[in-house]
């Protein structure tokens, strides 16, 4: 059976509570500045808002639930999304189907978290009972750990190197000296790339995201309402996800957007070479890399070659994370799973300032979340394109 | 010892632990145990940097992916000579960090 179109849905108000290092506030903070941003940037009363999907990592132990009550909302749509990296697409998937049957008319997407001394390795120590019981007590790495061994598979088995990564981390870097909101924006070159230290050896410590606090959110709606409101808004034209996909890999060199990539293009009517733009989920740059082949951009194992190929900077052949994703922007818990969606409202929307792609029409974003015991669990993707 | 779950009615063998079999969802679960079974090398990292202050002092540590020969992948200490594609002996040792730092 073929999936519903997302017709007549409206993407609108992508909105950003600026990262910082650290944070004396807690998560409900800035997940309310974000709610109280999208109300500035739509106009709308918060008494309109009549849906919301929230994902937060540090809001426990509250849920969605408890934060309807935290800032006086009351949804008869309410979704919490404990995805992570792929917590944006869903987000946008749960609220647009919402609002098509009715269930909701205007749907706040907020994704946020706060960062102090201890809510990392808490959040870490204690991820998911398979990491708990048969990650954590292997020296405790963390995700370092878990992604250093997926890219020294992947590397053993495609052939890429670390100037492969340092590539796209040093694209990234010079997309996110264009954008005010990222944490990281002095000049990084190759060599200094090269010459990080190690962390979790093949990774280096400019593969790794530096954790921080901060929110994204966006507005969802039906497209008569957005222009009621004379709200600029963008078309979904896809959108997939999967969880636990091929879960007899014995390691991941592929993640489940294979499962789903010719839905995906099939539903969008447009192929991968039409978009003009691509956010990934940049946790480390293998995933992105993973990002390209399952969706479709190169075949599998040739991500080492289509990255050698192409220039990823807001000027280059394929402009990617052109805010300067994760590894420039930092990583603000589960708004890391919003960055890349929300980037591409803004470019679709002509609204990315200093750093816009010209002719920005479709965009391509990837989602990749929940490292629960070996692999990450949840891959999600969508085609924006403009109205 | 080690010991590596395994489902009654179907055969699968399955880590980490569960409470059902992954693949037919019985709970009728029992263990293969051994002094060390079988196993291969899939990815390895070393780690110089941990998230818990108390393995710290054993920096750098040897971790790897290793896939046991009756299928489940475990993560795990790895001797440091051991390279992806090596055929190894897992075994469950309380002194682990020790032995590996």
């Amino acid at each position: 059976m073929t999936a519903l179109p997302y017709d007549h849905i409206a993407l609108c108000a992508p909105v950003t509570e600026p990262y910082v290092r650290r944070s004396d506030h807690g998560a409900a903070w800035f997940l309310a500045r974000t709610l109280r941003r999208l109300l500035d940037s739509s106009g709308i009363e918060k008494s309109a808002i009549d849906g919301l999907c929230v994902s937060s990592f540090t809001l426990h132990p509250d849920t969605a639930v408890g934060f309807t009550q935290h800032v006086g909302l009351s949804p008869r749509f309410l979704e919490w999304l404990p995805m992570g990296g792929a917590c944006g697409v869903i987000a946008l998937r749960r609220a647009a189907r919402a609002v098509q049957a009715g269930d909701a008319e205007i749907v706040a997407c907020i994704a946020g978290d706060t960062a102090n001394e201890t809510s990392f390795r808490d959040l870490v120590a204690t991820f998911s009972s398979f990491s708990r019981d048969a990650v954590y007590p292997y020296g405790a790495g963390g995700p370092n750990a878990s992604f250093a061994l997926i890219a020294d598979a992947y590397m053993r088995a495609t052939g890429a190197t670390r100037e492969d990564f340092g590539k796209l981390a040093v694209a990234q870097r010079a997309n996110a000296q264009r954008n005010p909101l990222a944490l990281l924006r002095a000049p990084l070159t190759l060599d200094q790339y090269l010459a990080a230290r190690p962390i979790a050896e093949p990774l280096h410590l400019l593969d790794c995201v530096m954790p921080c606090a901060g929110a994204d959110g966006f507005l969802v709606m039906p497209e008569t309402r957005a222009r009621t409101l004379n709200l600029p808004f963008v078309r979904i034209l896809g959108a997939i996800e999967h969880h636990n996909a091929f879960p007899n890999d014995p390691v991941q060199l592929r993640g489940g957007w294979a499962m789903d990539r010719d839905t995906l293009w099939t539903q969008a009517a447009i192929g991968p070479n039409d978009v003009q733009l691509v956010q990934t989920y940049d946790d480390y740059a293998v995933i992105s890399m993973l990002q390209f082949e399952g969706l479709g951009l190169c075949a599998p194992g040739e991500a080492p070659d289509f990255v050698r190929c192409h220039d990823f900077t807001i000027e280059g052949s394929l402009p990617h994370n052109t805010g300067g994703g994760q590894l420039s922007m930092g990583q603000a818990g589960a708004a890391g799973g919003f960055l890349g969606l929300v980037e591409a409202m803004r470019q679709v929307l002509g609204m990315a300032d200093g750093r816009q792609v010209p002719n920005a029409r479709h965009a391509l974003v990837g989602g990749f979340g929940m490292i629960n015991y070996d692999r990450g669990l949840c891959t999600a993707a969508a085609v924006l394109g403009r109205a | 010892m080690i010991r590596l779950q395994r489902c009654a009615d179907c055969g699968c063998a399955q880590y980490p632990p569960r409470e059902v079999c992954s693949t037919c969802l019985s709970d009728r679960l029992t263990w293969d145990s051994a002094e060390s079974l079988p196993g291969r090398a899939l990815a390895r990292t070393v780690l110089h940097h941990s998230n818990e202050p108390a393995m710290r002092p054993r920096l750098p540590l040897t971790i790897g992916l290793v896939q046991f020969d009756a299928g489940p992948v475990a993560v795990c200490f790895l001797a440091a000579a051991v390279m992806p594609g090596d055929a190894v002996q897992l075994r469950l040792n309380a002194d682990a960090l020790l032995e590996a730092a």
